[in-house]
């Protein structure tokens, strides 16, 4: 397989056998040195100057961030042409809900990062111990995950501020499955994300993502550049649950957003593989 | 507020917020029914409605280590102590 996911297409048929992995390798630190050096540069400032700037700080580092991230892919998408991106444009509209979508690379968060200005998300408690990079998200308000310890006054705050966020047309993204899928297939889903819908009342939108651990799999280092391949975000339902309605259950809830996934991603299996 | 009458409240609000029917009073309820801090936020709105009135932070605060429905009379018998009776 050499290093592919299961379910990528091998295709470098095109290229000298040598030359694949250098030019992986290549792509690989550019976008290394934009998340460094880039950041540093292009970037930096700007946070500092949120950071101090009065007024709605997190959602200036929110944005921010959307534009980091937005200048990451527009750097994919010239780096390495082989690699097609199609985004649902029905995503853009998607605001004030709950954003729950299936996760197969490290490459998801930041995708969708990308797709919504207006964003928060469920981080994991090491993350925000990171020097610097732990303080960003903090300053960006996203959510610890963990209810315990030093981070679970910050979770109870951004909790009880969420039903005003999301009113406001905020997004809050969330990949229920907790981990990156390793066959594609769709695992159990953590209910936390559906009880903050209910808590807050909020609508539900239902994405799936494919192909994108053909271009940044799982445990290795390097970017598949040189793979043709199509990464596919499609919004395949968007929702209000009859959270009132005396026969409302979190487990029915759970169980149409499993399904949504699963055949979302079954859907897009037709489009894998060189375009 | 009697004891028994806070108690059917809250096992009301259980069967009918969390789905979960008639639990342990001295059960565990996140290692039985995985009841974590988004349900104690849920559950603390409810409370509030209960007393008629709105929990400071410190008193949310107190909640986040409670796990057991007999742990939560207790919580909320104090908080209706400290509060003038409506």
């Amino acid at each position: 397989m050499n290093g592919a996911a299961p379910n990528c297409l091998e295709d470098r048929r095109t290229l000298p056998r040598w030359l694949a992995p250098v030019l992986d390798l290549a792509a690989t630190l550019i976008l290394w040195l934009y998340f460094t050096v880039g950041f540093v540069i292009c970037f930096a400032p700007f946070y500092l100057l949120a950071a101090f700037r009065p007024g709605n700080r997190t959602s200036s580092f929110q944005r921010l961030n959307h534009l980091f991230y937005r200048g990451f892919f527009g750097l994919c998408r010239v780096i390495m042409p082989r690699q097609q991106w199609r985004i649902d444009p029905a995503l853009k509209a998607v605001a004030g809900s709950v954003v729950v979508c299936n996760h197969l690379s490290y490459i998801d968060p930041l995708l969708l990062i990308s797709i919504f200005p207006r964003h928060t998300t469920i981080v994991k408690n090491r993350l925000l111990s990171i020097p610097i990079f732990g303080w960003m998200l903090r300053l960006s308000g996203y959510l610890p995950a963990a209810s315990q310890g030093p981070e679970a006054e910050r979770m109870l705050q951004r909790l009880e501020d969420m039903p005003g966020f999301l009113a406001a047309g905020g997004n809050l993204i969330v990949f229920p499955e907790g981990t990156r899928s390793r066959d594609g297939a769709v695992g159990a889903l953590n209910p936390g994300a559906f009880k903050i819908a209910r808590l807050c009342r909020a609508p539900v939108a239902v994405a799936v993502i494919a192909n994108s651990q053909c271009l940044f799999t799982p445990g290795r280092f390097r970017f598949n550049a040189c793979r043709a391949n199509t990464i596919t975000v499609t919004l395949v339902e968007a929702f209000v649950p009859a959270y009132d309605d005396p026969d409302f259950s979190l487990k029915g809830l759970l169980e149409r957003v499993r399904t949504c996934l699963t055949q979302g991603a079954q859907r897009l299996e037709g489009v894998k593989g060189t375009p | 507020m009697t004891r028994d009458h806070i108690r059917d409240a809250l096992l009301k609000i259980f069967s009918e917020r969390f789905e979960i029917e008639r639990p342990g009073l001295d059960e565990d309820l996140r290692d039985a029914y995985e009841f974590d801090s988004i349900d104690a936020i849920e559950l603390l709105r409810e409370i509030e409605l209960l007393l008629g009135s709105a929990l400071t932070r410190e008193e949310k605060k107190a909640a986040m280590e409670i796990r057991t429905i007999n742990q939560i009379v207790d919580y909320v018998m104090t908080l209706a102590a400290s509060r003038p009776a409506n």
